[in-house]
């Protein structure tokens, strides 16, 4: 509409004025909206302040420091210190690098073998896809929470710490993705530029990779922003029940386990109340973000 | 209908078989005797551990011992617990109707609470009660139910006092009595509206969404031009076409109920399934440790299993392919 307007009054100054494409269309639906740009800052705000944690306080946070143990909130201690004597507060800066270096990596590992597997099985159809889609089935059959506890209580002592979780999570949890991208890439190659590509001799790799990924990004990154909160629960649950991260390695869920002790959760709100507000305002955000990322892809949507 | 079914069924029986090598194959990589709770722990004499060995079939190769255990694991014969040194399907047992009350409570209350708090939103949209519901909802959806659970026993055991925050019974309760079933569900009410918490949240919400979308369509118009009450348009013409796509989320309730179980248990210390299967984590207690595996993965299975049929049902074109 703008464009022919000006053409009628200006025709020959006009310079010739280009249609949003549908990311700055889809980016200007974003910042329009007003819950999911908060919740963007907010995430931004608490993944910067936790990574730099190490620069932002002192305090030891390994440290047992027996003099000061369940100390209330006060100027030194602004969230007050745990049962073993550690500052609340700086143990909520690294918990949270621990659970967003978690729910990232997790994130990112299932986006990507989500992908791979969702962008072939779709593509190639025939029996690459129905084994596939048949793994995958068989995947998204284990009972997530139970197998990542059998495998932790087997992995128990040989090898631990972060990446063995994160590998875990990540391999038993990729199987929604998958079938999810399958989906979008069965309906996406039916268009004629795909058999155009196909005709003139393009790599199956670089028909997927160039023409069909970006085609169905949208979908995979509202599904990222999804997963990325999953993920998040799934770590905290797990340190939590004790089978997540490394018990002296402070995380979300760790420090929260400390309430299943009722003098703690009954009189020592300040240890466990903290970890439990920051949990639940990220995911709640990042399902904002994921909300608001749908309606800004979608086309039909009015805002 | 039956053969798309019993079609569902058969190609359950792979994937089964599958999963149960899989269990075997992590409870072979589990340190020490994976399948033991046979041996006397207090005999330390290497004689009788090597006999017991022997015995019991450890130094057989693994394909045979797979197929001793799989086969006793069908006629129902799970072994003995290494902990409490009885049969695992008497362990097993005595905990199933624990779990069973729970997540039957559990779904009622979600059903109750989604069914009235879905209806009102869904005839009032936009208004300030379905904003309230609105923002409940996305409250439920984003708070882990570890987190629910820990403020639920925060508030209404420790400072309110309504319910007791651990067990499934009071003691000194004769069993039988009304006294008896009213301490049960005092006990299974609030893990019930833990577990039960995401579920209420999208069934609420797939039930606003999809009466919003009936009260455009064709049949709802003819209803209102010809002189229809509006309560009858809503509570019978819509809510009819509204509820039945909802059956689809049963089979989802099942295997959410699994893993819900786990945490939930374990946070209100009921003695259930998912408490004995963290505490067979954490005392390596194997045999209880495999069957409980195996029994979560089948019932798992068969909540997809339901999930498809069910969509066979309320949509049939899903079971051409």
């Amino acid at each position: 509409m703008q464009i022919a307007t000006q053409k009628d009054t200006n025709i020959i100054k006009a310079p010739p004025q280009k249609s949003l494409s549908p990311w700055a269309m889809a980016r200007k639906k974003f910042v329009k909206n007003r819950l999911a740009m908060i919740s963007l800052i907010f995430l931004v705000i608490v993944a910067i302040i936790s990574f730099l944690a190490p620069f932002i306080t002192t305090a030891d946070i390994t440290k047992v420091n027996i003099g000061q143990m369940s100390l209330e909130p006060s100027g030194d201690h602004w969230l007050g210190t745990d049962k073993a004597g550690r500052d609340v507060f700086t143990r909520l800066l690294y918990g949270g690098r621990i659970s967003l270096l978690v729910g990232m990596s997790c994130t990112l590992f299932v986006i990507v073998l989500g992908t791979m597997i969702g962008s072939i099985a779709g593509y190639f159809g025939g029996t690459v896809d129905s084994l596939l889609m048949r793994f995958t089935d068989f995947i998204l059959n284990f009972p997530f929470l139970v197998f990542v506890i059998v495998i932790n209580a087997i992995l128990f002592g040989r090898v631990s710490g972060l990446w063995v979780l994160i590998g875990v999570i990540s391999l038993l949890s990729w199987g929604g993705i998958a079938r999810i991208v399958r989906s979008k890439i069965l309906a996406e190659k039916e268009n004629e530029y795909i058999i155009a590509a196909i005709s003139i001799g393009c790599s199956p790799t670089k028909i997927i990779v160039k023409h069909l990924l970006p085609n169905v990004l949208s979908t995979i990154i509202v599904q990222a922003t999804i997963t990325f909160a999953t993920m998040i629960v799934a770590e905290s649950g797990l340190s939590f029940l004790g089978f997540g991260v490394p018990q002296e390695v402070p995380s979300w869920g760790n420090m929260l386990s400390s309430a299943i002790e009722p003098d703690v959760m009954q009189f020592k709100l300040w240890i466990w109340v903290p970890p439990a507000i920051i949990i639940t305002i990220t995911i709640l955000s990042i399902n904002f973000i994921g909300e608001g990322l749908k309606d800004a892809f979608n086309p039909k949507s009015r805002r | 209908m039956l053969k798309y079914a019993f079609r569902r069924i058969l190609g359950m029986i792979p994937m089964l078989f599958l999963i149960s090598i899989v269990v075997f194959t992590l409870a072979k990589l589990m340190p020490g005797d994976s399948l033991s709770g046979e041996i006397d722990p207090r005999n330390t004499n290497p004689q009788y551990i090597a006999e017991m060995r022997e015995k019991l079939g450890y130094n057989d190769p693994l394909p045979q011992q797979y197929f001793r255990w799989i086969g006793n694991f069908v006629e129902g014969e799970f072994g003995k617990s290494a902990r409490y040194k009885i049969k695992v399907s008497d362990v097993i047992g005595e905990r199933v109707p624990n779990t069973l009350l729970l997540g039957f409570t559990s779904i009622l209350i979600t059903y109750i609470l989604a069914f009235f708090m879905g209806l009102y939103s869904g005839r009032k949209p936009y208004t300030l009660g379905d904003n309230l519901i609105g923002g409940l909802n996305y409250l439920g959806l984003s708070i882990p139910s570890f987190i629910a659970g820990v403020f639920a026993i925060f508030f209404f055991s420790f400072t309110l006092g309504w319910f007791p925050s651990n067990g499934s019974i009071d003691i000194g309760v004769t069993e039988g009595t009304a006294e008896y079933w009213l301490s049960r569900f005092h006990h299974v009410f609030l893990p019930a509206v833990v577990l039960g918490l995401l579920s209420t949240a999208s069934y609420t919400q797939f039930l606003r969404n999809d009466i919003i979308e009936n009260s455009r369509k064709d049949f709802v118009r003819t209803a209102r031009a010809k002189g229809t009450p509006e309560k009858k348009i809503y509570n019978v013409h819509i809510l009819r076409n509204s509820i039945i796509p909802l059956i689809t989320f049963l089979g989802f309730d099942l295997v959410a109920i699994i893993s819900g179980a786990i945490i939930t248990e374990t946070i209100f210390t009921y003695p259930g399934l998912g408490q004995l299967f963290l505490q067979s984590v954490g005392t390596r207690d194997y045999p209880v440790l495999m069957t409980l595996t195996m029994l979560f993965s089948f019932l798992t299975l068969i909540g997809n299993l339901v999930a498809d049929v069910l969509y066979g049902v309320v949509d049939p074109r899903i079971r051409l392919d």
